[in-house]
């Protein structure tokens, strides 16, 4: 199971202090709120524009960090809405509705076992909150980006292993391995020492779909967080389904995203039919 | 919102109101499949409200069908910058569920609920409404039904029954005759070119009010692919940008038909929901903007009885 209990949801304004530009790609945004938001590593929050024209639905993002009222998020440009996001002014308003969705398991419901942390790119801020909330001795973690431009360098300090789909652009001082993230977990020995281990991941399908196959050969328990479109991120909407296993006739059935995940575990997801547009007959 | 409501608004938002024999508990409400089954927002918290129930008078549950529905391939959701575009295809728990579960918990939490249902047949509107008498009749606070006649989503054997007057009729009659004592309400669709014809049949046979408006049918076109953005092609347009169709539908049914409305379509302000009273609306659902904001409507009631102080 993922972490089930969690901090309660808050609909409360904030300021906009900061876009901050962590790779070729990736913009972290501090925001100020009222008060602390409580939240668990893997939990996310719905953003929107509280000066002007609102978007009509919020946009979510996994919460990088929260310290004292300062909240952060990592986005990349994709859209009208993170459009929005990155030509907002400091002091300009927004709005904050979270902490949303189930977080990844905290180290006791890991029930010892060392983490092996993967983000790709923007999957990035579930694994950094959790490294940096709970890493200690055991625990690895691992960063996959596209080139050395794309690798928010600052963010990952020596304990990060980083791999590049390209070798190029990586500062002479860091070393990126040339593959897929995954890759680069294989091919660590001090993780083939036959401890069994849990596998905590975010980024891209491929990726989750190679985390939870290299989890599986291994015996290791896998937890993915998934991202969906979402039109309202608390379980009302049903717009961001995901396939699930169940022990029904069809073998599945559509979980929400938003309150039954983000985090699942990652034997849960009927990875074959992921964006296979064919319907349970129930 | 003015500082102060206009002269002409007399009513208390939030105060009860009888409709078909019954006290609602006020007149801004939540509108179907836009909070869920009213059990979502019990542990959400802002500033200046004990609840987002706060001030509500009811929770229209998402719709339910007589089976279990999993509901459209993804995606689902398709934004414009005034609007969105659904295609959920009536997902829901089922009948079963929401009748042994789902009600007795939002009975036991106190919630206002009118229970939406849709069916596959106008006879079933009627089973569908007695089994709820059987579950729910001695319930405080499940307080009647609206039938969903316009999901444009879902039209099984390509018949929508929404749109003709005299299916509406055979649905609202099925209904009524299982529903004594509470307030039978039926959601109107827009896609029509005469939908004071549908409200007049829903009030003949026994409707106490009609909700308008549902979604109006849209569509939008990814550009890098040249084809719609939604799988079905279809979907049902809500938002800011219906709030005027929403409007000029109600003036035809206030004008043409002489049954209640409660006024739908792109509500997100007190402003809006004034606009809805203005033309003689009972009661205002909160729609699209209850997705953006959990506490949409209750922000609502709040500024309209601030207004009034």
């Amino acid at each position: 199971m993922a972490g089930t209990t969690a901090p309660a949801a808050r609909s409360c304004p904030a300021r906009f202090i900061t876009n901050v530009e962590m790779s070729s790609g990736l913009i972290r945004l501090d925001c100020e709120l009222d008060a602390p938001l409580p939240f668990r590593p893997g939990q996310f929050a719905m953003l929107n524009l509280a000066d002007g024209l609102p978007l009509v639905f919020s946009r979510p993002f996994s919460i990088l960090a929260g310290d004292g009222t300062t909240l952060s998020f990592l986005y990349r440009v994709v859209g009208r809405g993170t459009a929005a996001l990155a030509r907002l002014k400091p002091g300009q308003g927004l709005t904050v509705l979270g902490p949303l969705g189930r977080p990844f398991p905290t180290p006791d419901e890991l029930e010892g076992r060392p983490a092996v942390l993967i983000g790709g790119g923007v999957g990035l801020p579930p694994v950094h909150a959790w490294f940096a909330r709970h890493g200690r001795d055991g625990d690895t973690a691992f960063f996959g980006g596209r080139d050395g431009a794309d690798v928010p360098w600052s963010m990952l300090d020596a304990r990060w292993g980083v791999s590049v789909d390209r070798a190029v652009d990586v500062p002479a001082d860091r070393e990126a391995f040339a593959g897929v993230v995954t890759e680069l977990v294989a091919s660590r020995g001090d993780l083939a020492d036959g401890r069994t281990r849990a596998v905590l991941a975010c980024g891209p399908i491929p990726l989750l779909r190679a985390a939870a196959r290299l989890a599986a050969a291994r015996g290791w328990d896998c937890w993915v967080s998934l991202e969906e479109h979402m039109g309202c991120g608390y379980g009302v909407c049903k717009g961001c389904v995901v396939p699930v296993a169940t022990a029904g006739p069809d073998g599945w059935r559509n979980a929400t995203c938003c309150d039954e995940g983000p985090v699942f575990r990652a034997d849960q997801i009927r990875w074959d039919r992921y964006g296979v547009p064919v319907l349970p007959t129930t | 919102m003015p500082p102060s409501l206009p002269t002409w608004f007399d009513l208390d938002p939030v105060a009860p109101f009888t409709l078909g024999g019954r006290e609602i508990p006020g007149r801004i409400w939540t509108a179907s499949g836009c909070f869920a089954y009213g059990l979502s927002g019990h542990d959400m918290a802002a500033p200046g409200f004990a609840s987002p129930y706060a001030g509500i008078g009811a929770v229209v549950t998402k719709t339910v069908t007589p089976a279990p529905r999993s509901g459209n391939p993804m995606p689902r959701l398709a934004e414009t910058e005034v609007g969105a575009i659904n295609s959920i295809g009536l997902e829901n728990v089922g009948y079963d569920v929401f009748c042994r579960e789902t009600l007795p918990e939002l009975e036991a939490r106190g919630v206002p609920v009118i229970a939406s249902l849709a069916a596959t047949r106008p006879e079933e509107f009627g089973t569908m409404t007695a089994r709820l008498q059987e579950v729910a009749g001695d319930f405080a606070h499940w307080h009647g039904i609206e039938i969903n006649l316009s999901c444009p989503n879902v039209a099984e054997g390509g018949h929508d029954f929404g749109s003709d007057p005299g299916t509406v009729a055979e649905c609202v009659a099925a209904a009524r005759e299982a529903l004594p004592g509470r307030p039978l309400l039926a959601k109107l669709t827009p896609n029509v070119a005469d939908i004071a014809a549908l409200a007049r049949a829903a009030g003949d046979a026994g409707a106490d009010a009609v909700s308008a408006i549902n979604t109006v049918i849209g569509l939008d076109v990814d550009l890098a692919t040249g084809r719609p953005v939604l799988p079905r092609r279809f979907g049902g347009y809500s938002g800011p940008a219906v709030l005027p169709i929403a409007l000029a539908k109600v003036d035809q049914i206030v004008q043409q038909a002489r049954v209640p409305v409660v006024g739908v379509g792109g509500i997100a302000s007190a402003a809006d929901a004034l606009k809805f009273f203005a033309l003689g609306c009972v009661s205002v659902q909160v729609g699209t903007a209850q997705m953006r904001d959990p506490f949409a409507a209750a922000r609502i009631a709040r500024d309209l009885v601030r207004a009034q102080s």
